[in-house]
């Protein structure tokens, strides 16, 4: 099959994953009472973040700039304070004390590391998110050292939305947890899948490694699957495991179908090679394209795996000569919407059949989708979109729904006192619920039947919507 | 500014860029401290009730010129990294002239010249181990000692020593190291150069009595019955080097099959970076040793060549079964870790067995080892270069940095390595051109394949040639010109080229 079909094929998946998305919500809206947060931070993450809470929250937001201010309250039903948020006095008289949520969502790291410490220090038990795009934070809170709740990069949770479209080809729905180590994804099981998995008893099929089949859904129907149950044609099932798991999943579900083997990313900044990394973790062939030379050498030597041109995709010859057009999709990642744009254009005209390209400015959304661009990401969007999902449970860092809320898989950190604690996994009384795989200590760890869980595992949890409170209460 | 003060500063400038009282001072230094080397010998003569007094003269000699070079300079600890070249250069020099001297004093006629004395002097301390001598047997038991013993030195080095042993020698930081050890960049063991030349040294010291207190073993229960304490030392004292002198003729021929075996051993691990073998034996980090891509490399090229000269010598019927076997193994780790010891005559082989010995005679130990010539990291880094460029003519833009173990190289290392080769091969071929064209005028003893194998030998350090100058055979029949340009030869090795060839451009000694 060439790379052309395949890339329809692909974009078919994608405009039915994205409507998927857009129907079931990924953002589950608990009826909690209100709380009280505090936004730190009114630029266009602050201001989706508000868009998205305020209706059932007491929101306060805290700017230095009055205009962006006088926007937000114009608009929502919030109160504003023109006040810094890296001032420990000026959070301490905002009120900050009572807040049960405290985002910090500036554009500049430091501020919002120093933003969310003070909040720790005011309000000890309001939960804490800052944004950052500094992987060394990102690499301390694994470690434990930040003393912040949650830490959201708009680098890699755009490189995670950019994967989930193009990583999992025969997938219906992907979602990814703990930092993209862990993938969760729904299958439609056809005729054409291999045979070392259909139709045999799974104690007896060939499973991809480092990897759990979470459910299997028939006629309506959920079942956990046991060694004796069969995966038949028709069935959906919903798979927990790593990236290179869900690849090879979609690979023995739908042998016919190319393995996109070949991404082009233009510009090699913080999101393209946020982007790349994503990517070459889940085993997928990247080409990074980078104007500045100095860059482009940085970028080579820290991924081996990539290849990496330093050229300028403005440069028609250099399409031509490294056959840009045969690659199975593009990702236009440059600092400059304009030129996004323009270098897109460009490389569909080389052939390129499926286009993503970053959104930096809110209008070139319409600019691109007029353009032709197939899939638009914003960064600050889906950051706004993650750092909304805290707003809920506080424990829960992340809340998936699966068929139209029938399903659900949580991401919790078990508590000392929970009777699982220290059971192994076999052990366990089934109650309608799923462990696929746990984090520890930063790392996924896919369990097995003799692992025993520990306390302070974040576990990923495959359940019903209705058994989610008890499943909450056990762990 | 005047006239006249411009002329006055003009006139304070130095002519000469180098700080000619700092390098002679510090090389006056390290001849100084060199010449207590001769007291091992003389201890030797005593104990063998031979004449010891060749040792003391030519320590004292040493001493005295080491002194006058010190007056003469000034006493300095420090030198700059300009004069850090000159120091290597000049300091190994003199060495091999002291070391010469034992040989001249002692009026032994098989090293009765002076350029056979040197000869036989440069071979020692660069640790080639090519002779003059055509009849061990009859040598004084302490001048044959004296001999290995210059090898020992000359194996990890007269200055990596002097910067272990010697207080408040602040020689130039790494630049001196860097020099004298092999490799295109050495793995320091230790954050001070101070610490990582003494585990260097006693790492050495430690392996060479192993190696020695194993073959004595082996002498005292009767697995080797010519292997005598004195044999043990000096075969210990030449593998740990990769020198390949012997005080016994024959070279190890006469040895048994388990000494054999045992010396391939420690040859292995002499051609291996210290820096490994330290990581291996006394840190055990195995597993981070056994995935070090030079090391990979090394044992491969070692394994692939053993196969096709085992093969070669059992089908040729030459030897077989374990001999074969041994003898294939032994020749192929000698003349690659630049050893050049010898199990039998191989100099009598086929021509395709004496073509793969002398190809691998380019191979050389790794980086960091004691073994000399080309060495395997180099090759690697050239092929990994050579392979980009071809990618680089149909990908112009694409960016590939050179990987050695994960790490980029830096492109600086890159164009210095491919230099070396450049030179190494350029020089070779000026140094066989010499001794061919020498040696077809004296007369046709010495053939031109001959001429370019001593080339090869000398500049690799590796020790025994072809013809008259095999395994078995001596120096002694080549012309004197032949002789001192292959201990030039030797000399260049030694020290890896570049502090000998940069003392030769005007770049060095001018500020303009």
């Amino acid at each position: 099959m060439t790379a052309r079909t395949t890339a329809t094929i692909l974009r078919r998946d994608i405009a039915e994953t994205v409507a998927t998305r857009r129907q079931s919500t990924r953002l589950r809206v608990y009826p909690a009472p209100a709380v009280k947060i505090f936004v730190i931070g009114a630029g266009q993450v602050g201001t989706t973040i508000v868009e998205a809470l305020h209706g059932e929250h007491d929101v306060t937001v805290l700017d230095l700039d009055p205009a962006r201010l006088a926007a937000i309250s114009q608009r929502f039903d919030v109160a504003t304070l023109e006040a810094n948020g890296a001032s420990r006095r000026a959070l301490a008289d905002a009120g900050v004390r009572n807040a049960d949520l405290v985002l910090a969502c500036t554009s500049r790291d430091e501020a919002n590391l120093v933003a969310g410490t003070f909040a720790r220090l005011e309000a000890p038990r309001a939960t804490t998110v800052i944004r950052t795009s500094n992987v060394e934070y990102i690499e301390l809170w694994r470690q434990g050292q930040l003393d912040v709740d949650f830490v959201v990069s708009s680098e890699i949770e755009t490189a995670h939305a950019i994967a989930r479209v193009i990583g999992v080809s025969a997938a219906v729905q992907s979602d990814v947890f703990a930092d993209g180590q862990v993938q969760l994804v729904e299958y439609d099981v056809t005729e054409g899948a291999s045979r070392e998995i259909l139709g045999r008893p799974l104690r007896e099929a060939t499973v991809p490694p480092d990897s759990r089949l979470a459910a299997i859904i028939r006629d309506g129907t959920m079942t956990l699957p046991r060694g004796d149950d069969a995966i038949l044609p028709g069935d959906r099932i919903v798979v927990i495991g790593s990236p290179r798991a869900a690849t090879a999943w979609g690979k023995v579900l739908a042998p016919w179908e190319a393995e996109v083997e070949d991404v082009v990313i233009f510009g090699a900044g913080r999101v393209g090679t946020a982007i790349a990394r994503q990517l070459l973790e889940q085993g997928i062939g990247v080409r990074l394209i980078e104007e500045n030379r100095e860059r482009a050498r940085v970028v080579a030597e820290a991924f081996p795996r990539a290849r990496v041109y330093n050229a300028s995709g403005l440069d028609p010859d250099f399409l031509e000569r490294e056959r840009i057009g045969y690659a199975d999709a593009a990702v236009f990642a440059m600092r400059e919407d304009a030129k996004n744009h323009y270098v897109a254009t460009l490389a569909r005209i080389h052939g390129v059949t499926f286009t993503i390209a970053i959104v930096h400015d809110a209008i070139s959304r319409q600019v691109y989708q007029h353009a032709g661009i197939d899939v638009q990401v914003d960064p600050r969007q889906v950051t706004a979109e993650e750092i909304v999902r805290f707003a809920h449970d506080p424990r829960t860092q992340q809340v998936a729904m699966l068929e139209n809320d029938r399903f659900e898989v949580l991401d919790l950190t078990t508590r000392p006192t929970s009777e699982y604690v220290g059971l192994r996994f076999r052990e366990m009384p089934i109650r309608g619920a799923l462990i696929g795989a746990i984090v520890r200590d930063g790392q996924a760890v896919f369990p097995r039947s003799d692992d025993t869980l520990q306390a302070g595992d974040r576990v990923i949890v495959f359940t019903e919507s209705e058994r989610v409170p008890d499943v909450e209460r056990v762990l | 500014m005047t006239n006249d003060r411009r002329r006055a500063t003009a006139r304070r400038t130095p002519r000469l860029a180098v700080d000619l009282r700092d390098a002679l001072g510090l090389t006056g230094t390290l001849v100084k401290y060199l010449s207590a080397s001769a007291l091992v010998p003389a201890g030797v003569a005593i104990l063998y009730r031979e004449p010891f007094w060749p040792f003391l003269a030519a320590g004292a000699i040493a001493f005295a010129a080491g002194l006058g070079l010190e007056r003469l300079g000034r006493h300095s600890h420090g030198v700059g990294f300009r004069e850090g070249y000159l120091v290597v250069a000049l300091t190994w020099l003199l060495a091999a002239v002291f070391g010469a001297i034992p040989y001249l004093l002692s009026g032994e006629p098989q090293l009765d010249g002076p350029v056979n004395a040197f000869f036989e002097s440069m071979s020692g301390f660069s640790t080639t181990g090519a002779s003059i001598l055509t009849n061990v047997d009859t040598v004084d038991h302490s001048l044959l000692l004296w001999r290995q013993f210059t090898q020992w030195l000359g194996g990890m080095g007269i200055i990596v020593l002097a910067l272990a042993v010697l207080p408040r020698l602040r020689v130039g930081g790494r630049q001196l190291l860097d020099s004298e050890m092999a490799g295109p960049e050495t793995d320091p063991l230790a954050d001070r150069i101070r610490t990582t030349a003494r585990r260097l040294w006693l790492l050495y010291i430690a392996l060479t009595v192993a190696l020695a207190a194993i073959l004595v073993v082996f002498g005292v229960v009767g697995v080797d019955h010519r292997m005598g304490l004195f044999e043990g030392v000096s075969v210990a004292l030449a593998t740990m080097p990769t020198g390949g002198f012997m005080p016994t003729s024959g070279s190890l021929a006469d040895f048994a099959a388990a000494s054999q075996w045992v010396v391939v051993v420690f040859m292995l691990i002499a051609g291996v970076n210290f820096a490994l073998v330290y990581r291996a034996l006394v840190r055990r980090r195995w597993r981070s040793v056994g995935a070090d891509e030079e090391l990979r490399l090394y044992l491969g090229i070692l394994l692939v060549a053993s196969v096709a000269l085992v093969a070669e010598i059992w089908s040729d019927g030459l030897a077989e079964g374990e001999a074969a076997l041994r003898h294939g193994v032994f020749q192929v780790v000698s003349i690659t870790t630049t050893t050049g010891f010898a199990s039998t005559d191989f100099g009598t082989w086929a021509t395709f067995a004496l073509m793969l010995l002398l190809g691998l005679m380019f191979v050389g130990g790794s980086a960091g080892s004691t073994g000399s010539s080309v060495k395997v990291v180099r090759h690697l880094l050239v092929a990994r270069s050579l392979r980009r460029e071809l990618r680089q003519t149909l990908h112009p833009e694409e960016v590939m940095p050179v990987r050695l173990n994960g790490l980029v190289v830096q492109e600086k290392t890159l164009r210095g390595v491919v230099a070396f080769v450049l030179l190494y091969i350029g020089l070779f071929v000026i140094g066989a051109g010499v001794v061919a064209v020498d040696t077809a005028v004296q007369g046709p003893t010495i053939s031109t394949i001959d001429a370019i194998a001593a080339a090869a030998t000398s500049l690799g350090n590796v020790g025994p040639g072809l013809g008259v100058a095999g395994p078995f055979g001596s120096f002694a029949s080549y012309p004197d010109v032949s002789k001192l340009t292959l201990a030039a030869l030797m000399w260049l090795g030694r020290l890896e080229i570049i502090p000998v060839v940069v003392l030769m451009t005007r770049h060095y000694w001018r500020v303009r």
